[in-house]
């Protein structure tokens, strides 16, 4: 469910300038991670013991619940959906860092992060006017940093974490709430992100990049009007035609193709009938990867099931003489596609709270945040950070304006959340049939 | 007299002992353990908080509920790692073969008829190493797009050059792995072919052999054990490649065992899967390897 999932160190460090025609140090990662999957690290939390959990979420205690959509109790944690917000507990144990102290001396700010996914640039500058030193540090899947997060052996300050796993995080007393006092940069946010469904009251998180999920096409070979369907579709474009490497996204596909909206469905015919409409795509050869910023631009594929943050990107990788005006980016106007975002916390085993704030704050500066949009491609859900603005600034050629994520989407779209344990297993193992299995 | 020898030979053996710890120890550190925490993954459980796999040490208290899944995945109703393994022999097997009539041409002239020029084409044969694996694959997307220099090239001579080759096809794949693999393949035919005494050839020819049958007769039964090492060499990482496949096809249609683990690997809570199918495709491995130790074993004793 994130974009960066497996992707490998050693791949892009900076984008290439747009003549450069660098187009092969994306493709350098090892990207594509099959099967994937860290939508449920949630999923069936049996050990949590006891319900922590209060607020909204008070639906039946332990197991899930059939009804798809609705907030239900996993082993305790509650499962934040839109109609039903989560407001997290603050514990005795872990209580926010005092206001108005002062940030640490000779310090080494620790950030734990996905690949290629900040600007290298904005943590120095940080360093510079708070004089600390950096070291970031990555990660491949969400699997993998809660897994050794979960060991307690690390000292990181600052982590990107998934909605769906920010429960077990609290829970566990992993993240550390915030002091807003050090926030003030908050208000540059979308005025969502100061009460979202997943913390309300921004307890413990501010947003970091939001973005859609749609279907990237080349206009010059692809005589189809855009829409979910466009992979059944394909059959004149046989070995053009690709979805995203990515369990949610791949089902999410199918199940929106035919206007079923609840991207969290626990319903095993849907989940069900979502696989079979995907069988149908071996008939056009279907090919399953997540290099849709560089697919498309160089015409190895055609119609491919895309992230806005990376298509965002993907003009940057057209060949020499390829017109910008190729490249198609749609999200449903209708807003009624996937839609997702990533957050920044403060995690307890770091040495450095008070710098752990203060990044938490830079990184929501307007300026700070376009910085880091020109290296990461994916967008923060910033008031001033609009579509005619990067592309007066020519950070975004206009014909890929839709890439860009309006504030009402993450009121209307779909998010794809964490699943009872027993629906992500469902979906895995539709996913897993088709993807690997034809 | 005696005594002393007997010393000595004690001392020589201390010497070999003291000489092979290093790569003992080297071995129990990187293969032993690490195949040991294999398996107590495959045996253990999840933690249901985090979704992460939770290794169980002792042999006493494994699972099989991995195990069992697994199975029911290969041949239950709904299986869909039986095809993948299915397609992983016929994929590496046909690979193996074309590289084999591929390398052991370039392999016998270079070990027989380069002559003076016999170290330029070792290096030749070597510079592919040079470059890392992954941008001798990424080298070929280009090569094989639509446009590419590939499609040209067939199309120069009369062939039909419009073919998809990165659309999700079999042939591909399996070209990819040839590709990729057979270097090694060539290397190791060489060292073997080259070790064969030429005195044994003349002799033949002499006795009146010939040379088609000198060949038959002499250079490929004295270059049997080279052709299964090298065919080991080669296979062995054919079978569990993932890499090559995703890069040429990424097609569900051509998956290989090597991208079902991998895919176990990256979903949240199917480590101990992925595990359990490792140690399954290490199993099946190892029988044509008891094979190739109890065939060189003899080849040395009749040849000694």
């Amino acid at each position: 469910m994130h974009p960066r999932e497996g992707w490998s160190e050693g791949g892009i460090r900076r984008r290439p300038e747009p003549d450069e025609g660098d187009a092969i140090s994306r493709r350098q990662l090892l990207g594509a991670g099959a099967g994937v999957a860290l939508g449920a690290l949630l999923a069936g939390c049996g050990s949590s013991g006891g319900t922590g959990g209060t607020g909204g979420a008070g639906g039946g205690a332990g197991g899930a619940t059939s009804s798809s959509g609705a907030a239900s109790m996993s082993g305790g944690i509650p499962l934040a959906r839109p109609n039903t917000p989560v407001k997290w507990p603050i514990y005795s144990s872990n209580k926010p860092i005092a206001s108005g102290l002062k940030p640490e001396q000779n310090a080494t700010l620790q950030i734990y992060n996905w690949v290629a996914y900040i600007n290298e640039a904005v943590i120095k500058n940080f360093c510079k006017k708070y004089n600390c030193k950096y070291q970031l540090t990555t990660f491949n899947t969400m699997s993998e940093a809660m897994a050794k997060l979960g060991t307690g052996q690390l000292k990181f300050d600052v982590f990107i974490p998934t909605i769906d796993v920010l429960g077990p995080l609290v829970e566990s007393k992993l993240i550390r709430p915030l002091n807003q006092s050090y926030i003030p940069n908050i208000a540059n946010a979308w005025p969502d992100y100061r009460n979202p469904f997943y913390d309300q009251g921004w307890q413990y998180t501010t947003p970091y990049s939001i973005y859609t999920t749609g279907m990237a096409w080349r206009k010059d070979k692809v005589n189809l009007a855009p829409s979910w369907n466009m992979p059944w579709e394909g059959a004149k474009y046989k070995g053009k035609v690709a979805l995203l490497d990515d369990y949610r996204e791949g089902i999410s596909l199918a199940l929106l193709r035919d206007g079923k909206l609840d991207l969290n469905t626990t319903d095993p015919a849907q989940i069900q009938a979502a696989g079979s409409a995907l069988a149908q795509l071996s008939s056009v050869n279907i090919r399953i990867d997540n290099n849709d910023y560089t697919d498309v631009p160089t015409g190895k594929t055609w119609i491919h099931h895309a992230w806005s943050g990376d298509m965002a990107a993907s003009y940057q990788y057209l060949p020499k003489g390829t017109p910008i005006d190729v490249l198609g980016y749609w999200t449903p106007p209708d807003k009624k596609a996937p839609v997702n975002n990533d957050l920044m916390v403060n995690l307890t085993g770091g040495a450095n709270p008070v710098l752990a704030h203060l990044f938490i704050n830079y990184m929501l500066d307007v300026h700070n945040a376009i910085e880091n949009y020109t290296y990461v491609g994916y967008m923060q859900p910033l008031t001033a950070v609009t579509a005619p603005r990067l592309i007066k600034e020519k950070l975004l050629p206009p014909q890929l304006s839709s890439t860009v994520v309006l504030p009402s989407y993450f009121r209307e779209g779909l998010l794809e959340l964490e699943l009872p344990e027993s629906a992500n297993l469902a979906w895995e193992d539709t996913w897993n049939k088709f993807s690997k299995g034809l | 007299m005696r005594g002393s020898s007997r010393t000595d030979h004690r001392r020589g053996r201390l010497l070999w002992i003291g000489l092979a710890a290093p790569g003992a120890i080297w071995l129990l550190v990187l293969f032993v353990l690490p195949f040991y925490a294999m398996l107590s993954v495959a045996g253990g459980g999840i933690n249901a908080f985090f979704q992460t796999s939770v290794p169980i040490w002792n042999p006493l208290h494994w699972s099989t509920a991995n195990l069992s899944m697994v199975w029911s995945n290969i041949v239950g109703s709904g299986a869909f790692i039986g095809p993948a393994m299915l397609r992983t022999l016929i994929y590496t097997g046909i690979a193996a073969l074309l590289s084999l009539a591929i390398a052991y041409p370039v392999a016998y002239f270079v070990s027989r008829y380069a002559g003076r020029r016999k170290a330029l084409y070792l290096v030749l044969l070597i510079a592919p190493f040079w470059v890392s694996y992954m941008m001798r694959m990424l080298a070929w997307i280009d090569l094989l797009q639509q446009g590419g220099f590939f499609n040209k090239a067939l199309s120069s001579v009369g062939l039909p050059g419009n073919t998809d080759w990165l659309g999700g096809k079999s042939v591909t794949v399996i070209l990819g792995l040839v590709y990729g693999y057979i270097p090694y393949l060539i290397l190791v035919l060489y060292a073997g072919l080259d070790r064969i005494d030429g005195s044994l050839l003349d002799a033949a020819r002499d006795l009146g052999l010939s040379r088609w049958r000198t060949f038959w007769r002499v250079t490929v039964p004295l270059s049997k054990p080279t052709i299964i090492a090298g065919t080991f060499i080669t296979v062995l990482p054919m079978i569990g490649d993932y890499y090559t496949n995703q890069l040429m096809s990424a097609a569900p249609g051509t998956t290989m065992i090597g991208n079902v683990i991998e895919g176990q690997l990256e979903a949240a809570g199917q480590t101990g899967q992925g595990a359990v199918l490792s140690l399954m495709l290490l199993i099946v491995l190892l029988i044509p390897m008891i094979y190739y130790v109890i065939s060189t074993a003899r080849a040395s004793r009749e040849y000694a």
